[in-house]
């Protein structure tokens, strides 16, 4: 290991409302891969942005080989030979793949013109050194994400990067372009004498590929260390904080009453490509079925499917044995269905709106808090919000205040409450605790056992397996669009079902229930 | 506990408040440029809106149009689709209602009043129509259609007024037939403009408001047009509520130009409308589409439209010039949360760089 | 009768009366290429027409006209992209409110600069240059075609090539497209793309206060009030028309242009003039209906594709 070519020393980094970075200080030593870890909301991102020039740091300093500076914009990041791969891909999708590798700094003909063989000559060449394969003339619209991603560490190659920034380059990769892509990873540090930093909350991934890692926590740096004297228990202590303890839910036996059944059924994605190709499932009254699996294999397509989002393209649906064509939200949610989205403020809620506003949708069809559905009884509506604020112990200081200056965990109980409270006899429950604190975790899953404990149906679509395995009583695997494997709780362990998740394993549980 | 909410409006009404008093400010100084006292020139323009039961007459049926394409503004913003084709529905509502009073002179009064308004209201209603499928079928932005479509129905009308439709009387140019007498909206007060359409849109803006207010209807046009996803995801048909936020609206238009008709100039003129419906958007964008606010707001505007006659005739300064002072206003109030940013900004950067240079005070010692 | 409307003079005409849209739609073009669909040309185009005949009267001089008309382009250009870009206000009622602004502003002015009301015209006002290539006079129909037009109908035609070069063969050009399509992209590689979005919108501006000055000194030396008379929407029609493309764009107008010109003669000759005139709104409606219709379409192919695949 070289010389520490980047010190961060007491970074801080304050958001209207958030205290993203808390008085970080790191060090990046040249020629290493430097994995920095940590959970949703954990402040790696915006350190890197930092870094790269795009955010400006409340306080703290930058050194640069030991010397003090300042990154105020990407330009300087760029001058300093520093490269950074967005987690969302910055390339100009109409833009040539040539054309987006030399953006910023185009090769020139008579100082006015862009010369677009040069581009393309350019294009080529990093392409060979680097062993990344791309066809410079090629549309980045029409290019796999794999491909934009080779795009986009090429662009920061070409333009002089030293240290190359990586943010969750594996979210949206497949297990073999993952391992292409740590191919290069290596071979840029090893034989390029580069530096590698690479933002993941994948542990595996960290343990082999980088030499040290840094853990963060809700802003603060909780320490760095080097990868060999590591491993996957200590690093999600590390991340998580000390081992939460949670109080062991209390389930009451499942009943054999079949609410929700499909079968065979088959959607696409909003770009027109099959999203399930044919699953079979059943959840019966009081019973959690969990749905593991990586994110983008058909999750996101069957939660909005079973609740009337999108167009279900063959197979059938039944609920309490009837069979059911699900034709809107409105028609699913009048058959007993209720829905917690995935994406809670895209989805589940309207910022603008106030809590009551947002705790209201729904009863506007429902004749005891709107006459003839038409006239709304606002104080029966205002009187039940407030009801449900203290149930669902949603800190506010008062029901008219707008949603968007909620906290994540208050918005997510907002959602909660209202779909809950609906007491239908399905539940569909996509991420309940994504972005939201420990606290509110313990809460929300207490409260979807108790809907448990009183009968009511539940998916359960999580990306964290540790929600999956502590409230489900089953658990299917979904690998592109397909189950791969059908358990009970207790069946399988942890690592077991990941091979299930990624395709390597596959049982025929799923087909035919 | 409505605190907060009260909060919010009072911080909006404060910017609304002071980006008038900006924009008459810049009008006084555009008054001095003119050798011209500002101070002479409001108290005309004050006297001129509200110093006399004529005026203030003049005033208050300024405000119909302003109103009703005030109301059809905030009703199809406020569900996320938006029309800024008042001014081409107007137009075609003003025609049909004309068409009705003197294509059948015969019918009994009211009945002829009713069938001109209702006419005129699904004319326009159809006409808004057009951009709305256009843009749940195809997604084409209706921005565009709509203000395309202006053209096209003032355009059509001018055809219309000119050629088959071509009045013979005196001043035959541009004008149809008079209607029958019978459905004419009876004056109010002697030589002022004000009719017994105000009744009528009273009526109209209380019932908008209890739609807007009170009913399942009117959360459902909010929600969609605050989330669209959230609000089909929560059972919402979206795309039938902008639909029918989108023909509600074209309809207030069609029935505002049926109320020019019937109300002032008992004929279809072929430029019956001086832009009221870009006004009436105005009027809706300060308010922030709440139909009080668009009440007391059209007052203000109409006032500032006679009123600005009275200030000509009294002091020779153009009355155009209240039409700077409206588009300012509107800048001022469009920029807003962005001025604010930028206040916050410059305030954050000033406390940094005072606490940059306190530190390296500290660090001298 | 058709020998009448349709001559030699018609195409004179139509270039003459399709000049300012190309102008305006020229400028029009680049903002959108920015992402800023501006509706505020028709405010834009009837400031640079009154300020054109204030610097023309006052200085005796069509240059003079010209700049001081450039002068306020440029300032109406800051002031939009000030709102647009720099505070994030609706491009559509900072478009609005810039044409009610500009319709009184300049109503306000002719009455208070030149005591007129609703149009000023004076021998004291100097009109653009002409300009003529004297070896095409022989030849009728270049004669018509390349001579004797106001020298904004030959800078209109240079600028088509000019943009044309600048966006799809400069580097500036294609930071201008990517500030619009994807600004984070352009941020990230060190470009500032609120700095793409301004000059746009000043060009803008600028282009639009041409047009204005060739409106009011290009032929009849006369402000009317609201002379624009819709040419800032006919832009815009033009623009989308043309796929912000700047020849299809420079086609578009003509053709606009075309149906313009065929309208002021029916008019004279007692012919109702106003479904040619309707012409560039429902042809621009019917065109983003067939775009749009094909591109679903495509889609809808790709997805059959797809399915045979598996």
């Amino acid at each position: 290991m070289g010389e520490k070519i980047i010190q961060l020393k007491g970074i801080t980094k304050q958001f209207p409302g958030v205290l993203a970075n808390d008085n970080i200080d790191l060090d990046i030593e040249s020629g290493e891969i430097h994995a920095i870890i940590g959970e949703n909301g954990a402040g790696k991102s915006t350190l890197m942005k930092i870094l790269y020039g795009l955010n400006e740091p409340t306080s703290g300093e930058i050194l640069f080989k030991g010397k003090p500076i300042k990154i105020n914009n990407p330009t300087k990041a760029i001058e300093l030979g520093i490269g950074m791969v967005h987690q969302h891909f910055m390339l100009v999708p109409s833009f040539t793949v040539a054309e987006n590798i030399v953006l910023g700094i185009e090769p020139r003909k008579n100082k006015v013109f862009m010369d677009f063989k040069k581009a393309v000559d350019i294009t080529e060449e990093l392409s060979e050194t680097y062993g990344l394969k791309v066809d410079p003339h090629l549309k980045v619209e029409s290019v796999s994400v794999g491909i934009q991603q080779r795009i986009e560490i090429l662009k920061a190659l070409y333009k002089g990067a030293d240290i190359l920034i990586l943010d969750e380059p594996t979210a949206v990769l497949t297990p073999q372009e993952t391992e292409e892509l740590f191919k290069v990873i290596r071979r840029l540090v090893e034989e390029l004498g580069k530096t590698v930093i690479i933002i993941t909350h994948k542990l595996q991934e960290v343990l082999s590929l980088s030499d040290r890692v840094s853990v963060m926590r809700q802003g603060k740096m909780i320490g760095t260390i080097d990868t060999k004297d590591a491993n996957e228990q200590m690093l999600a202590e590390m991340m998580v904080g000390k081992e939460v303890l949670f109080d062991e839910l209390e389930k009451k036996p499942i009943s054999n009453k079949e609410i929700l059944r499909v079968e065979n059924i088959k959607t696409r994605d909003n770009r027109g490509l099959p999203a399930l190709k044919g699953i079979d499932f059943n959840i019966k009254s009081g019973e959690v079925l969990g749905v593991a699996g990586v994110e983008g294999n058909g999750q996101s397509e069957l939660v909005e499917l079973l609740t009337g989002l999108r167009e279900m393209e063959g197979g059938s649906l039944y609920i309490n044995g009837e069979k059911v064509e699900p034709k809107s939200p409105k028609h699913m949610r009048d058959l007993g269905i209720a829905h917690v989205p995935e994406d809670r403020l895209s989805t589940g809620l309207s910022a603008e709106a106030t809590i009551t506003e947002n705790m209201m949708m729904g009863l506007q069809y429902k004749e005891e808090y709107a006459k003839k559905k038409i006239h709304l009884d606002k104080e029966k509506i205002r009187n039940r919000t407030k009801k449900l604020i203290e149930d669902f112990d949603v800190r506010t200081p008062s029901q008219d205040v707008h949603l968007g200056n909620l906290s994540g965990g208050n918005m997510q109980k907002v959602v909660i409450a209202r779909e809950f409270a609906f007491n239908t006899p399905i539940l569909i429950i996509s991420q309940p605790t994504r972005g939201v604190d420990i606290g509110a975790i313990e809460f929300i899953h207490s409260q979807i056992i108790e809907k448990r404990n009183e009968g009511c149906a539940i998916l359960l679509v999580s990306a964290e397996l540790d929600e999956i395995f502590r409230l489900s009583d089953r658990i299917i695997t979904v690998y592109e669009g397909e189950i791969t494997g059908e358990f009970k709780n207790g069946e399988i362990t942890k690592s077991e079902i990941g091979l299930y998740m990624t395709g390597k394993h596959k049982s025929n549980v799923g087909r035919g229930v | 506990m409505k605190r907060s909410l009260f909060k919010d409006n009072l911080k909006y009404l404060t910017s609304v408040f002071l980006s008038i008093v900006a924009a008459l400010i810049i009008g006084a100084l555009i008054m001095v440029a003119n050798g011209r006292s500002p101070g002479v020139g409001y108290m005309a323009l004050l006297n001129g809106a509200f110093g006399s039961k004529y005026n203030l007459a003049n005033t208050f049926a300024k405000t119909v149009p302003l109103i009703l394409t005030g109301l059809a503004t905030a009703i199809s913003f406020e569900s996320g689709i938006f029309n800024i084709g008042g001014e081409g529905q107007l137009y075609l509502g003003a025609f049909a209602a004309a068409y009705i009073g003197f294509t059948f002179p015969s019918l009994p009064k009211g009945v002829g009043i009713i069938l001109a308004i209702l006419f005129a209201a699904a004319i326009g209603g159809l006409y808004a129509l057009i951009p709305a499928i256009l843009k749940i079928k195809y997604k084409i932005d209706e921005v565009i259609t709509t203000i395309m479509l202006n053209s096209v129905a003032v355009l059509l009308t001018d055809y219309l007024v000119n050629y088959p439709f071509a009045g013979t009387g005196q001043g035959k140019m541009g004008a149809t037939e008079m209607i029958a007498d019978k459905y004419q909206f009876t004056r109010l007060v002697r030589l002022s403009t004000l009719n017994t359409s105000i009744f009528f849109m009273l009526g109209i803006s209380i019932v908008m408001y209890y739609i807007m207010k009170k009913t399942s209807w009117g959360y459902d046009f909010k929600m969609t047009g605050q989330n669209e996803r959230f609000a089909k995801y929560g059972g919402v048909k979206t795309k039938k509520q902008m639909i029918i936020a989108m023909v509600i609206s074209g309809a207030l238009c069609g029935i505002a130009g049926a109320f020019e008709v019937l109300g002032i100039h008992y004929r279809f003129l072929q430029n019956i409308s001086p832009g009221y419906a870009f006004d009436g958007m105005l009027v809706a964008m300060i308010v922030k589409n709440s139909p009080l606010g668009i009440l007391i707001m059209s007052i203000f505007f109409g006032g500032l439209k006679t009123g600005s006659i009275s200030m000509e005739n009294a002091t020779s300064i153009p009355s155009e010039l209240v039409l700077v002072i409206q588009s300012i206003i509107i800048l001022f109030l469009a920029g807003e949360t962005g001025f604010k940013k930028k206040i916050k900004e410059m305030m954050l950067k000033r406390k940094k760089s005072e606490k940059a240079v306190k530190d390296s005070a500290k660090s001298a010692f | 009768m058709l020998s009448q409307l349709f001559n030699l003079t018609l195409i004179q005409h139509t270039i003459r009366t399709a000049t300012p849209l190309v102008l305006a739609a020229l400028g029009g073009l680049l903002t959108e290429h920015a992402g800023i669909l501006n509706i505020g040309m028709e405010g834009m185009i009837l400031l640079g027409s009154f300020f054109g005949i204030v610097g023309s009267y006052f200085f005796s001089s069509s240059l003079m006209g010209v700049l001081l008309a450039v002068v306020a382009g440029i300032i109406i250009g800051i002031i939009y992209g000030f709102f647009v870009v720099e505070l994030g206000s609706d491009e559509f009622i900072i478009g609005i409110a810039i044409n009610i602004f500009a319709s009184g502003l300049t109503v306000f002015l002719l009455r208070s600069i030149f005591g007129v009301k609703g149009a000023f015209s004076s021998p004291d006002i100097v009109p653009l240059p002409k300009l003529s290539f004297p070896g095409l006079d022989n030849i009728p129909i270049l004669n018509v075609i390349f001579n004797n037009h106001s020298i904004f109908v030959y800078i209109s035609w240079i600028l088509v090539a000019l943009i044309y070069i600048y966006l799809y063969k400069t580097p500036k050009g294609i930071w201008l497209r990517a500030s619009g399509e994807y600004p984070e992209a352009l941020e990230t590689v060190g470009v500032s793309s609120k700095k793409m979005k301004y000059t746009s919108s000043i060009a803008c501006g600028v282009l639009c206060s041409f047009a204005g000055a060739h409106l009011s000194l290009g032929y009849l030396t006369l402000f009317t009030e609201n002379m624009s008379a819709d040419r800032g929407f006919i832009a815009v029609a033009a623009i989308i028309f043309g796929g912000a493309n700047p020849i299809k764009t420079f086609a578009a107008a003509m053709m606009f242009g075309f149906f313009d010109a065929l309208g002021i003669r029916m008019q004279v000759m007692g012919v109702p003039s106003q479904f040619t005139q309707m012409i560039p709104y429902v042809v621009t409606i019917i065109a983003l209906v067939i775009v749009t219709k094909n591109h679903m379409n495509k889609i809808k192919k790709g997805k059959e594709k797809e399915e045979g695949a598996y």
